[in-house]
C-alpha cells in the first residue's frame, strides 16, 4: 500500500478493467414471432462441431452416426441434445385437463422424480436413453453431449460412455503475481426489504470505501480494485403493481428503494468502481440475458466514470483475470431441474457443460435469438461466480489443459451479511462479514444472522478450507 | 491540529448527545463538521474518554475470525459487550468508537438512520455540487481516477427536470434543498466552477446564475406537474423559453445598454452557454450554433442583470399566462428604461438584433413545430439570416406601435408567442378587421403580438387584468431594479419575485386567458 506523502492517505490500488459484455447485449430487441427453435439449432451446431473436434481424441476408432442412423446392436457415437422428461414439471396444460390424474406431489425443493429419463435428439429424430452412466438426475434438458453406446432391442440407445464438452481453453496468467488486489462481490442486497438491516450494508459501504477502521483495515479497503454486485439489490412491494394507476404515496414506495440504493452506491462509486448486474427482482427485463439496469435509476451514481451498469451474464476482464458470472438464476434452475451436492456443483457442472444456462429456453426464461447461443461459454473464465445463493461456497476446480476456475456462490447479503472478496493475485477469497449485536436487545433479525452464520461456517469448512486457508497473509 | 478542533467541537457532541438525544456516529460527525473520519473517530475517542459516563458508547470491531480464519469480521457491540467480542477475534482487532448516543438503540438499524438522513440531504443537494458524499473527501482512501461528471450541467439538470415534470412528490423534495442552498450561493460558487469541466473559463459570477436559474426552472416544473399540464408540452415551452431567456438578456441589455458600462464579450456567450445547457431538450447542433451565433452578440452586462433576468425568467414562465401578463408590464417598464436612457433606441434595436440572433435556434425550433416550418430551412445561416430579418421586422412593428402598446396597457396578450409570430406575418394581410396588432419584447426578448380586438374584449378583461397588473406591478418591481438588489442577488431577488410569481399564479389561473384568444378566432370566422 501506498500512501499519500502530503496527507497521510493510502492510495487505492487500481487495475485495468475491459468489459466483455457485447455478447450478452440484446441489439434491435425484436419480438416478430421468433422461435427459441433457433437458439437449440445455435446451440447444437456450435457444440456439436466443437464435440466432434474432440472425437478423435476420445474415441476414434467409433463411426459417427444420427440418431436416425442408428442400427441395431452396433457401437457408435451419437451427438445432440439431451431432453429430459420430467413427470412433475409444470405445464400450463396440466391446468386444462379435464381428467384428473393421481400425479405423484411435487417435492418442496425441486421437480425430480425417479422416473425421469433422458432423450437424446438431433436435427433427425430423438431416441430414448438408457444406462447407468448416464444418470437423469444430473443432467438436464439444453446440454448438449456426445455419447457412446449401441441401439438395443426396444428402440433405446444403451449409453456406455459420456463425452461433455468441457472446460473451454483459457488464458493463461502467471499465477502469484503482482499485489494483492481484490475484489469485492456482492448480491442480494435487497434494498427496501423489511428483513434486510440497512446498517450492514452502510458498513459495508464504509468499510470498502475506507471510512471505518483503523490504518490496518483502510489498508485492506485500499486494495479493493472493483465492486460487483450480483443482483437483487432492491426489493420493493410487487404487490403495488396490479396495473391500476398508482397514489403518489404508492410510486415513492416503489421508488425509495431504488433512491436509497443509488444514495449508497454514489458512496462506493465516489471511492470504488463498481458494476450492477440486474437480478431476479430488480426493475429489469425478465428474461436472459438482462440488459443493464437504466442508468436513469441511478441518477446520483451514474454521474460517476466508477459506475457501470452491466448485463446479467456478466463478463469482464480485470488486469487479465477474466470473470463471468450470474445473479444466479441460472444455478437456481439448474437446482429445481437436477440434483447436485451443493450450489457449487452446479456451477462446476455447467462450467464443464460450457453453457452457462443449458436449461434456457426451456424453464428459464431467454429473448429468442435467432442467430446465436450467448450462453455458451467460448473462453474459460478465471472466475465464474453466482449470485443471490444461499451460503458463501468457493472451489477451485482444474480443467485438463490446466485450466484453473474459482467458482463462488455468493450468499445473499440481506440474509447473511456476508460479501466476498477475492485476491487477484491467486484467486483465493474469503469473506467479509458485518454485524451488529446489541446483547439482549439486539433485534430479531441479527440474531438470526448469527445463528446462520455460524451454521454456515461449519458447514463449508471441509472442503473449501483446505483451500483457501493459506490466504492469511493480507 | 485535532486537538484545538477537539475543543471547538466537544461541547458541541455533547450537546448533540445529551440534549438532543441524537446518534452521533463518526461519519455522522465527520460530514457535519467537515473533518476526517479518522479524525472524526478520534474526536470520538477523546470524546469518550472526557465525558463517556453515562452515555452509551458503540464500538466497531474487525479483524479477522478465531474460529473461522477466512472471515474478516465487522461487528458494532456496545462498550458492555466489548471484551466478550474482542474474544472472538483473532490476534489483535482493530477497536474503534462507531458511535455514542444516550441510550442504547433497541434496533441497530437506529444507528444508520440518522447517517441516511443526513447522506440523503447530501444527495439531494444539485449535481453540480461536489460534496463530501461525492467525492468520498473524508475516508482514508483516496482514489484519483475517480471521476464525476455531476459538474456536467446538462445531465444532472436534465435529470432533475425530467424529475419535476414526472413525479410531483419527487420534485418538490427535489426543489426544496435548492431553495435552501440559495443562500450559500457564494460557497457554491467556487465549487461549482471546480466542478464544471466543461465551462472552466466562466467568470464566478456564471455559478450563481446557475443556481438562480435552476432554481426557479424546477419551481416551474414542480407547478406544472401539480396543474397537471401534459408533461410532453413541456419541451416546447423549456425550448420556447429558452430562446426567450437569450433574448430576454438581450431585452435587458438593450434597456442597459446606455449605463453599464462595457464588459468583455465572454459573459454574453455564457448566458448562451447557460441556457442552451439549462433548456436540455434542445439538440447539440442547436446549442452549437447557439454558441456561435453568440459570439456575435457583442453585448454584455452585468452578472447581476442576468440573475435578475433569470429570476424573472423561471417564474414568469410557470405558466403560460402569467408570463405573458407579466410580460405587459415588465414591457412597459423596459420600454420606459430604454427611452428614458441617454442612448437613441436605434442602438438597443441593435443590440436585440444581436441578441435575438443568438436566441434564434431555439425560437426556431418552437416555432418550427408549431408552424411546421419545412425543416430544411434548419440550415444555419439561412436560418440565422431568415430570423435576423423577422426579427428586424418585429423590431420595426414594435417601434411603431409602441405608442399604442403603451396606451393600451391593460390589454391581456393571451397569443402565445409562436402564435403571434404567425400573425405578425399574417397582420399585413389581413387588416380589415378591427385588429389592433401589438408587438413588442417582453422581458424575456419574445416578440409578443397582442392582437387585441377593440371593443367588448378589452371590458371582459379589464377586471382580470386589472388584478394581474396589480401582481406583476410587484413582480417587476422586484425584477427591474438592479440597483436595489445588487448586493445579494441571488437572495434578496428571488424571494420576493417567487412570492409575487406565485400569487400572481394564482389569481391568474382561475380565468384562462385563452378565452379570450377563442374568442377572437370565433369572431374571425
Amino acid at each position: 500500500m501506498e500512501v499519500d506523502a502530503e496527507n497521510g492517505l493510502l492510495q487505492r490500488k487500481q487495475s485495468i478493467y475491459k468489459s466483455l459484455d457485447e455478447s450478452f447485449m440484446i441489439e434491435k430487441e425484436t419480438y416478430r414471432g421468433q422461435q427459441y427453435s433457433q437458439i437449440y439449432f445455435a446451440r447444437l451446431h456450435l457444440m456439436r462441431t466443437l464435440l466432434y473436434s474432440l472425437l478423435p481424441t476420445w474415441k476414434p476408432h467409433l463411426p459417427v452416426c444420427t440418431v436416425l442412423g442408428l442400427e441395431e446392436g452396433k457401437d457408435c457415437i451419437i451427438v445432440g441434445t439431451i431432453y429430459k422428461h420430467m413427470k412433475l414439471k409444470p405445464s400450463i396444460l396440466d391446468e386444462y385437463s379435464k381428467e384428473r390424474s393421481a400425479g405423484p406431489l411435487v417435492q418442496p425443493h425441486n421437480f425430480m422424480h425417479s422416473d425421469d429419463y433422458l432423450v437424446l435428439e438431433d436435427e433427425s429424430g430423438r431416441v430414448k436413453l438408457r444406462g447407468a452412466l448416464l444418470l437423469p438426475s444430473v443432467y438436464v434438458t439444453g446440454i448438449v453431449v456426445a455419447l457412446h453406446g449401441k441401439e438395443t432391442g426396444a428402440g433405446d440407445f444403451m449409453v456406455e460412455d459420456v463425452l461433455e464438452a468441457g472446460l473451454p481453453h483459457q488464458i493463461a496468467r502467471p499465477l502469484n503475481s503482482g499485489d494483492d488486489k481484490f475484489v469485492v462481490f456482492v448480491s442480494g442486497l435487497s434494498v427496501g426489504s423489511s428483513s434486510a438491516n440497512p446498517l450492514h450494508f452502510q458498513l459495508f459501504v464504509d468499510h470498502i470505501t475506507g471510512h471505518l477502521g483503523d490504518e490496518k483495515e483502510q489498508g485492506i479497503a485500499a486494495q479493493i480494485v472493483q465492486v460487483v454486485i450480483a443482483g437483487n439489490s432492491v426489493e420493493f412491494p410487487r404487490g403495488l403493481l396490479n396495473g391500476q394507476n398508482l397514489g403518489s404515496r404508492d410510486q415513492s414506495k416503489l421508488s425509495e428503494p431504488i433512491k436509497e440504493l443509488d444514495i449508497l452506491l454514489t458512496q462506493i462509486a465516489a471511492g470504488i468502481p463498481v458494476d450492477i448486474m440486474p437480478g431476479e427482482n430488480d426493475p429489469a427485463n425478465f428474461a436472459l440475458p438482462q440488459q443493464p439496469l437504466n442508468r436513469c435509476l441511478f441518477p446520483g451514481s451514474a454521474a460517476f466514470n466508477t459506475f457501470r451498469s452491466c448485463t446479467n451474464p456478466h463478463t469482464f476482464e480485470l488486469d487479465n483475470v477474466r470473470f463471468l458470472g450470474t445473479s444466479g438464476q441460472t444455478i437456481d434452475d439448474l437446482a429445481k431441474y437436477s440434483d447436485g451436492k451443493g450450489k457449487l456443483e452446479f456451477l462446476e457442472r455447467t462450467i464443464r457443460w460450457r453453457h452457462l444456462a443449458p436449461t434456457a429456453p426451456n424453464t428459464l426464461g431467454c429473448y429468442p435469438f435467432t442467430d446465436r447461443d450467448p450462453f455458451f461459454v467460448e473462453v474459460c473464465p478465471h472466475v465464474y461466480f453466482a449470485g443471490n445463493q444461499d451460503k458463501f461456497e468457493a472451489s477451485l476446480i482444474k480443467g485438463s489443459d490446466g485450466q484453473v476456475v474459482r467458482l463462488i456462490c455468493i450468499p445473499r447479503f440481506a440474509e447473511t451479511g456476508t460479501a466476498v472478496m477475492l485476491n487477484l493475485r491467486n484467486l483465493e477469497c474469503h469473506t467479509l462479514t458485518f454485524g451488529s449485536h446489541f446483547g439482549s436487545s439486539g433485534s430479531s433479525v441479527n440474531e438470526r444472522l448469527e445463528l446462520k452464520r455460524s451454521s454456515f461456517v461449519s458447514s463449508y469448512s471441509g472442503r473449501y478450507l483446505s483451500v483457501v486457508s493459506e490466504n492469511q497473509t493480507l | 491540529m485535532a486537538e484545538t478542533a477537539a475543543l471547538v467541537n466537544l461541547e458541541e457532541i455533547r450537546s448533540f448527545v445529551s440534549d438532543r438525544l441524537q446518534v452521533v456516529s463518526y461519519k455522522w460527525l465527520s460530514r457535519n463538521f467537515l473533518v476526517s473520519s479518522n479524525v472524526a473517530k478520534r474526536l470520538l475517542e477523546e470524546f469518550v474518554e472526557k465525558y463517556g459516563d453515562g452515555l452509551v458508547v458503540i464500538y466497531s470491531l474487525s479483524g479477522w475470525l478465531k474460529n473461522n480464519p477466512t472471515t474478516y469480521h465487522i461487528r458494532l457491540v456496545p462498550k458492555h459487550m466489548l471484551s466478550d467480542a474482542k474474544q472472538e477475534f483473532d490476534g489483535n482487532c482493530s477497536v474503534q468508537v462507531y458511535s455514542i448516543q444516550a441510550c442504547l438503540p433497541k434496533d441497530p438499524a437506529t444507528l444508520w438512520n440518522h447517517e441516511f438522513v443526513q447522506a440523503e440531504d447530501l444527495f439531494k443537494q444539485p449535481s453540480t455540487v461536489d460534496n463530501c458524499l461525492r467525492d468520498n473527501r473524508f475516508c482514508g482512501v483516496v482514489n484519483s481516477f475517480v471521476k464525476r461528471t455531476g459538474g456536467a450541467t446538462p445531465l444532472g439538470n436534465g435529470s432533475l427536470q425530467l424529475k419535476s415534470t414526472g413525479v410531483s412528490g419527487l420534485s418538490s423534495s427535489y426543489s426544496t434543498p435548492q431553495t435552501a442552498a440559495a443562500p450559500k450561493s457564494i460557497q457554491k460558487n467556487v465549487q461549482n466552477a471546480g466542478s464544471n469541466a466543461g465551462v472552466q473559463s466562466l467568470s464566478i459570477a456564471k455559478p450563481v446564475k446557475t443556481e438562480g436559474h435552476v432554481k426557479p426552472d424546477l419551481a416551474e416544473g414542480a407547478q406544472v406537474a401539480e396543474k397537471e399540464k401534459v408533461p410532453r408540452s413541456l419541451p416546447n415551452n423549456k425550448k420556447a423559453q429558452s430562446g426567450k431567456n437569450s433574448s430576454g438578456t438581450g431585452g435587458a441589455l438593450a434597456s442597459m445598454w446606455g449605463r453599464a458600462p462595457t464588459k468583455p464579450k465572454p459573459d454574453a456567450s455564457l448566458v448562451q452557454a447557460d441556457n442552451s445547457r439549462q433548456n436540455s431538450s434542445v439538440s447539440a447542433e442547436d446549442q452549437i450554433c447557439a454558441r456561435e451565433l453568440a459570439d456575435y452578440g457583442s453585448s454584455d452586462d452585468d452578472d447581476k442583470d442576468f440573475n435578475i433576468k433569470r429570476t424573472s425568467n423561471g417564474q414568469g414562465s410557470r405558466k403560460r399566462r402569467v408570463v405573458f401578463s407579466y410580460s405587459d408590464e415588465e414591457d412597459e417598464y423596459e420600454n420606459a428604461i430604454s427611452l428614458g436612457s441617454p442612448d437613441p433606441p436605434k442602438k438597443s434595436i441593435l443590440c436585440s438584433k444581436d441578441n435575438s440572433k443568438a436566441s434564434t435556434p431555439e425560437c426556431n425550433l418552437s416555432f418550427e413545430e408549431k408552424e411546421n416550418k419545412p425543416e430544411v430551412k434548419k440550415e444555419k445561416e439561412s436560418e440565422a439570416n431568415a430570423n435576423q430579418h423577422l426579427e428586424e421586422k418585429v423590431v420595426a412593428v414594435d417601434h411603431s406601435k409602441k405608442a399604442e402598446s403603451l396606451a393600451s396597457e391593460k390589454t391581456l396578450c393571451h397569443a402565445p408567442e409562436t402564435d403571434a409570430s404567425k400573425k405578425n406575418n399574417a397582420a399585413d394581410v389581413v387588416p380589415k378587421r378591427r385588429k389592433v396588432l401589438k408587438t413588442r419584447i417582453d422581458e424575456r426578448g419574445r416578440e409578443v403580438t397582442v392582437v387585441v380586438w377593440e371593443g367588448e374584449e378589452q371590458d371582459t378583461k379589464s377586471d382580470n387584468n386589472s388584478a394581474k397588473t396589480a401582481e406583476n406591478n410587484t413582480a417587476s418591481n422586484a425584477l427591474n431594479r438592479p440597483p436595489v438588489v445588487r448586493k445579494s442577488p441571488a437572495v434578496g431577488n428571488t424571494a420576493p419575485a417567487n412570492h409575487a410569481g406565485k400569487a400572481g399564479n394564482k389569481k391568474a389561473g382561475n380565468k384562462d386567458p385563452k378565452q379570450g384568444n377563442l374568442f377572437s378566432f370565433f369572431k374571425k370566422v
